[in-house]
């Protein structure tokens, strides 16, 4: 066997079009880079595009809103067809009431949580952790310094990053080089590993200076705008890649369909349909696979069908569970009690939420 | 605010559920709505009982 050590292979032209056994290896075919789940905004399985409000919701999948306790600001975020070359989707924040001033400790963020088995790679918390970049393209009304953050599942590491808004209302391209944190306590099993903040505004210990590892809470950088403190205020964003290494390489395109399994793992929307034959007396226990795996063993909602409790030829049809129990991180359940001495099918729209 | 649900079959405790939108969470430590769940609990608020 032998070895070849080299610092540039080049193409017999000097071109960058060398092949490795007919290959040619390029940064946008090297897969799964992203360690950022619906980067483009792309899958919004709870609302198809509508807009929702609220913290704590979700208008596309994996990106939600975080505070602290008390926040005054109001808003709406939904799926929008605005977007850069290169994409069809972003998640549009708009600001409905705006919050001109905060408790130290309050704060408006847009986040997603990254599960710890998907950064476990990186070695943070170690000697050894990886440096990483993370990408975005930005828009807002806006202009100015922004920030947000790279935190630890326990929110007690954290490193503040800014980026300028140079050109309201205009698609801008961001990417931050972050030194890996080595030390702090960082998971990597499939609670939150870590979560990438872009923070909408804050009072002072939530936000701190930027460019270091620090052993507090932080979301964001001191002196950013404060873009909830102006109601009507929007920002967009998509486009979003976290990384391993010092370089952000293009965005990396995963089919609707990986990407969608991607995203079920933490939510889905499962059309329940199953037959059982009643006694009269005793309950049936109706069980359907999930179409990904849970995180977590999920919650689960029943947010029904509008078939009713009627008869469908031989059939009965029951809408209304009884008991929804996601018994596994691979299979929900639905208890029917009191059915018919007959053959039953239970039928319904179930939700079951595993997010970080 | 919570209640106790018993799955019958077992008469067992089976999971809680939320009332503010009838959610049923499990009892799994990873469910970070039973997180939530543990810090209502450890508050020394008490769930409603499960239905016999």
């Amino acid at each position: 066997m032998s070895s070849i050590s080299v610092n540039t292979i080049t193409d017999a032209s000097g071109g960058t079009t060398t092949s490795i056994n007919g290959y040619t290896p390029t940064v946008s075919n090297m897969a799964g880079r992203n360690r950022i789940i619906n980067g483009d905004m792309r899958i919004d399985q709870r609302n198809a595009g509508a807009s929702v409000s609220g913290y704590f919701s979700y208008a596309v999948d994996r990106f939600n809103v975080g505070k602290n306790a008390g926040e005054t600001a109001a808003f709406t975020q939904q799926r929008d067809t605005s977007a850069p070359a290169g994409f069809n989707n972003s998640l549009k924040f708009t600001v409905t009431t705006a919050q001109t001033s905060f408790t130290a400790s309050q704060r408006v963020d847009i986040r997603q949580r990254i599960e710890g088995f998907n950064v476990a790679d990186l070695n943070f918390g170690t000697a050894n952790a990886s440096p990483i970049t993370l990408s975005f393209w930005v828009r807002s009304s806006l202009t100015g310094t922004f920030g947000g953050s790279i935190s630890n599942g326990a929110y007690n590491r954290a490193y503040p990053y800014s980026y300028t808004i140079n050109v309201a209302d205009t698609w801008e391209y961001k990417t931050i080089t972050i030194q890996g944190d080595t030390t702090g306590t960082w998971a990597t099993d499939n609670s939150n590993g870590m979560a990438v903040t872009w923070c909408l505004g804050g009072g002072s210990s939530a936000l701190g200076t930027a460019g270091a590892w620090v052993s507090s809470s932080v979301f964001g950088v001191t002196g950013q705008v404060n873009l909830v403190g102006t109601s009507g205020a929007t920002f967009y964003i998509t486009g979003v890649q976290l990384e391993s290494g010092s370089v952000a390489t293009p965005f990396e395109h995963r089919q609707y369909g990986q990407e969608l399994a991607l995203c079920q793992r933490y939510f889905e929307i499962q059309h329940f349909c199953a037959t059982g034959y009643g006694n009269g007396s005793n309950g049936i226990l109706f069980t359907t696979p999930f179409s990904a795996t849970k995180r977590a063993i999920p919650t689960m909602t029943d947010v029904g069908l509008s078939y009713g409790g009627y008869t469908v030829g031989s059939i009965n049809v029951n809408a209304n569970p009884t008991f929804v129990g996601g018994f596994t991180t691979s299979l929900s359940s639905v208890l029917e009690i009191g059915v018919a001495s007959a053959l039953v099918r239970c039928q319904t729209l179930l939700t079951a939420s595993a997010e970080l | 605010m919570y209640k106790l649900c018993k799955d019958i079959t077992t008469d067992k405790a089976q999971c809680i559920k939320r009332l503010a939108d009838n959610a049923f969470i499990p009892f799994d430590p990873a469910n970070t709505d039973y997180q939530e769940y543990l810090e209502w609990l450890a508050e020394g608020n008490t769930p409603e009982p499960a239905e016999e």
